[in-house]
């Protein structure tokens, strides 16, 4: 390992003082982060194996880990603020990877308005915060997690199903009701458009997951049981006869349109995959120059919109992505870096070099994409000056 | 699938220069990969992108065909969308670009491609490579399924040359050697005896230059 990765500041971490040495944490990380030191007895956490899903952070009874995303008094506070902004007493929990858009959601659940809380695994949410909505006068709380075999940190869904029945059951005995947390699944998958389907066969060809099938007159059909929601096949198909589910080509579109027109030069708009950079809970932007937008995984990066964030005026476009080891969907990511190689060897022609470029972090090290950023901002605000 | 490469933007925007509005055409047919719809959107941004560079303000129209080189299809799939347009650029393969500039030939068309060769896409290498030459004469029955026209790097019919070292053919070590590859084929089907066949040298006339329906 290299000095630098031993120097760089951690996401998660486990207070040796404050361990119990219960093993908890042990048994509902999904990556085998964690293990007991067989020589001192002391809980260790490898965090080169780390996703940081929370599931820890959320499960320790001794308050032993530290995380730096998402921890309970920044979710406390986020909650407090945006009971306010959004004026309801109905609280969404939903992970990230599963939920539609504002009214997706509430028709899900069948609601008029609610207080979002979206992160990236509902797992990570500590029992606490339920229980601190309600003291701030949450009414009404429901839950959204993915369906099980969507979950991108492998049992995080599960987990979170069985803590909310437990949250549940105690909520019951305390005398507020039966379910008093509403509980759902959901998962973005794939939509075809016979119409404009040409059978040429991309689809079966890149899906990770043997989803797409061409083995019927017409056009490509997908199991959906097998779909797992990466959109390579969207950014792939040549008819653009595919979309995913909340991430309709459209509707990032109009984002990539709205988010070129507003930020300032030399200016930058950064595609990111959600797991490999963890949104703040506000959304808040780091600068006016610098914009984001986020994706399911890199490989639903679309070369289109890439081009269509420099035709509207981006000096830079910056794609985060997870290494292909971290990659939550088959090494997708291997995928988009090499239709970024594609398009760059193409800009590169007509006289557009080093606007775009790829880069691979994780949240376990969230200094590397800070990093990663401002040596893009500087270049980018170089070469404006420079021209 | 017939097999193309983009031409390089330079060109394609020296194509287009003296005109201002440009109908970019797609062809859904069996071009590798498809350059339909999506290709046809991606070269319009990008051709404007350079355009702007190059103090041009092309305006682009997209549309994409199920295969050009139905003359019919091209003619009245194009016809409705020509309202305007100064020059067609084909993405198609050779035969598209000609199958347009015969159905409208008062309109200037460019190919957007080079046309490479007959080929198919090997997953593991990344690459699409060269699988038919279109001889005129298949002689697949006689090499156990694999073409020494299009694979030998000097279209031999009748067995390897000196240059083929550990399977490989002496202008790349990359290449493999179509004979040996033949030989290994047809090992593996116990017909071994067929090499033995003696045939004749290829019939360049077979070719032709047409075919009647």
């Amino acid at each position: 390992m290299s000095d630098s990765v031993m120097t760089e500041v951690a996401a998660v971490k486990i207070k040796e003082d404050n361990c119990s040495g219960c093993s908890t944490c042990i048994y509902v990380c999904p990556f085998e982060a964690i293990k007991k030191d067989k020589t001192t007895g002391k809980t260790v956490l490898e965090i080169e194996k780390c996703q940081v899903c929370g599931l820890c952070y959320s499960t320790c009874p001794a308050k032993a880990i530290d995380s730096l995303y998402y921890d309970v008094d920044s979710l406390t506070s986020y909650l407090e603020k945006a009971k306010q902004k959004y004026a309801s007493d109905t609280l969404v929990v939903m992970c990230k990877g599963s939920a539609p858009d504002f009214t997706g959601v509430e028709k899900l659940f069948g609601l008029k308005s609610f207080v979002p809380l979206s992160v990236p695994c509902v797992g990570r949410v500590p029992e606490e915060i339920f229980l601190k909505a309600m003291l701030m006068g949450i009414q009404k709380m429901n839950v959204l997690a993915c369906d099980t075999d969507y979950c991108r940190f492998e049992h995080g869904s599960a987990v979170t199903r069985r803590k909310i029945a437990g949250l549940n059951m105690l909520l019951e005995q305390l005398g507020y009701g039966k379910d008093a947390i509403t509980f759902k699944r959901n998962s973005l998958k794939v939509t075809v458009d016979a119409n404009s389907c040409i059978r040429c066969g991309n689809c079966v060809w890149f899906c990770p997951y043997q989803a797409a099938k061409l083995d019927s007159p017409g056009a490509v059909t997908f199991d959906l049981t097998l779909c797992r929601g990466c959109g390579l096949c969207v950014a792939m198909c040549p008819a653009l006869a595919l979309d995913l589910e909340n991430w309709e080509r459209q509707r990032i579109s109009t984002i990539v349109s709205k988010m070129a027109s507003e930020v300032k030069t030399p200016s930058v708009l950064v595609f990111r995959c959600q797991w490999a950079v963890f949104p703040s809970l506000d959304g808040m932007e780091p600068s006016a120059n610098v914009r984001f937008i986020d994706m399911p995984c890199a490989s639903r990066v679309d070369t289109s919109h890439v081009l269509e964030a420099l035709q509207k005026g981006a000096d830079g476009v910056l794609i985060a992505a997870c290494s292909e080891e971290d990659c939550k969907q088959e090494k997708s990511s291997g995928k988009a870096k090499h239709s970024v190689d594609k398009l760059n060897e193409k800009l590169a022609q007509i006289g557009l070099k080093d606007k775009v470029q790829f880069c691979t972090v994780a949240p376990r090290f969230p200094d590397k994409f800070t990093r990663e950023l401002e040596q893009f901002c500087a270049k980018i605000g170089g070469v404006k000056e420079s021209r | 699938m017939i097999v193309t490469v983009q031409k390089p933007l330079n060109e394609l925007l020296d194509f287009i220069s003296p005109y201002g509005k440009i109908l970019l055409a797609g062809c859904d047919g069996c071009t590798q990969p498809p350059r339909g719809l999506r290709e046809a959107n991606t070269l319009a941004q990008l051709l404007e992108l350079g355009g702007k560079l190059r103090d041009k303000n092309f305006k682009f129209k997209t549309t994409t065909i199920a295969k050009q080189c139905d003359s019919h299809l091209t003619a009245t799939m194009l016809k409705p969308q020509l309202e305007g347009i100064d020059a067609i650029m084909s993405l198609a393969c050779g035969i598209g670009v000609q199958e347009i500039a015969q159905a409208f030939p008062e309109v200037p068309v460019f190919p957007a491609q080079n046309t490479v060769f007959f080929g198919a896409e090997e997953r593991d290498k990344g690459a699409i490579e060269e699988r038919c030459a279109g001889c005129g004469n298949c002689l697949l029955p006689l090499t156990g399924g694999i073409c020494p026209i299009a694979r030998c790097s000097k279209g031999l019919t009748s067995g390897a040359c000196g240059g083929s070292k550990q399977g490989k053919c002496e202008l790349s070590p990359e290449k493999d050697c179509a004979w040996v590859l033949i030989y290994n084929q047809l090992k593996k089907q116990g017909k071994l005896e067929l090499l033995k066949q003696s045939r004749a040298p290829r019939d360049y006339q077979l070719t032709g230059w047409r075919v009647t329906t």
